[in-house]
């Protein structure tokens, strides 16, 4: 059914039933964007006033949490005046595949020990927000909240292609500041020595 | 095109192929028919199945990192203010 306007009685009851019950997930997007709670509230505040006001535009049947995730993004970039220097690299897959060639192989001999731990979440939390907004966009949006690579495409506004490129290298920059963590707290040093890392993660 | 021309028209894929698809793999982007060739090279190249290892378990990983929390309720309330104040009828 389709919405003509946010002063339709049904839009009203569409705009509670779909918008505002993903708020709990822009929220957690908002918080991942700024990294800051009270920034974050006032993105979402403003987010859904906006939505409200152009949910007219919103197409039913279509993913409303990705339409939601481009608006808070969107008021996002503009509080920061972020959106002017918005860089579209010049990545493709052949870049991303050299890199992968590259893989340290301390970056896995550090992680390989750590990542089933149950304890980790702190640390990637920390290595999240080290990251370039760029790359952290990425991951926060297919990693943390499920979004498909086109959905992803969609919020952030760049082609599927970089989307997939700033995963890879989002991940890659990820690994390596969770091998140092490791080797700060030890674990990689374990490893190093020919155990498998095993007995010790317990 | 360039995914066709890598992949489609090859029976079999080297392990650059198949570590370019990884991620699209592990994020489950790639067609069936492309997925199960790289699943194919993994499943035989203990090299790549180490590595394929490796990445699963990392991205596992990362979603437990998910910012845990919901929206606070005084945030909520303030929201349903503005928009009735807006017009908002709910």
């Amino acid at each position: 059914m389709m919405t003509d306007t946010p002063r339709a009685p049904d839009a009203h009851a569409d705009f509670s039933a779909l918008a505002l019950a993903a708020m709990d997930d822009v929220y957690r997007f908002a918080r991942s964007l700024t990294r800051d709670e009270a920034d974050a509230e006032d993105v979402v505040q403003e987010a859904y006033l906006r939505a409200f006001r152009s949910w007219h535009t919103f197409q039913p049947g279509t993913d409303v949490r990705r339409w939601l995730f481009t608006i808070a993004r969107n008021v996002f970039l503009r509080s920061k005046e972020k959106a002017r220097r918005e860089v579209t690299l010049d990545e493709d897959g052949a870049e991303a595949v050299d890199a992968a060639a590259a893989v340290e192989s301390w970056v896995m001999r550090g992680l390989n020990p750590i990542l089933d731990r149950a304890d980790l979440g702190p640390a990637i939390q920390a290595a999240l927000d080290e990251l370039p907004a760029t790359y952290r966009d990425a991951v926060v949006l297919v990693d943390l909240e499920d979004q498909a690579y086109e959905d992803a495409a969609a919020v952030l506004g760049i082609p599927i292609g970089t989307v997939r490129s700033r995963l890879f290298r989002g991940r890659k920059l990820l690994q390596e500041k969770l091998a140092t963590f490791a080797e700060d707290a030890g674990f990689a040093a374990t490893a190093g020595k020919g155990e498998s890392g095993g007995k010790d993660d317990e | 095109m360039s995914d066709d021309a890598r992949l489609g028209g090859e029976p079999m894929i080297d392990c650059r192929g198949a570590m370019e698809r990884l991620f699209d793999l592990l994020d489950g982007e790639l067609t069936p028919e492309r997925e199960m060739k790289v699943r194919a090279h993994i499943s035989g190249c203990p090299g790549c199945f180490t590595y394929a290892d490796f990445e699963e378990r990392f991205l596992k990983a990362l979603r437990t990192a998910r910012v845990k929390g919901d929206c606070p309720r005084a945030l909520r309330e303030r929201v349903m203010q503005t928009l009735r104040a807006d017009g908002w009828q709910g």
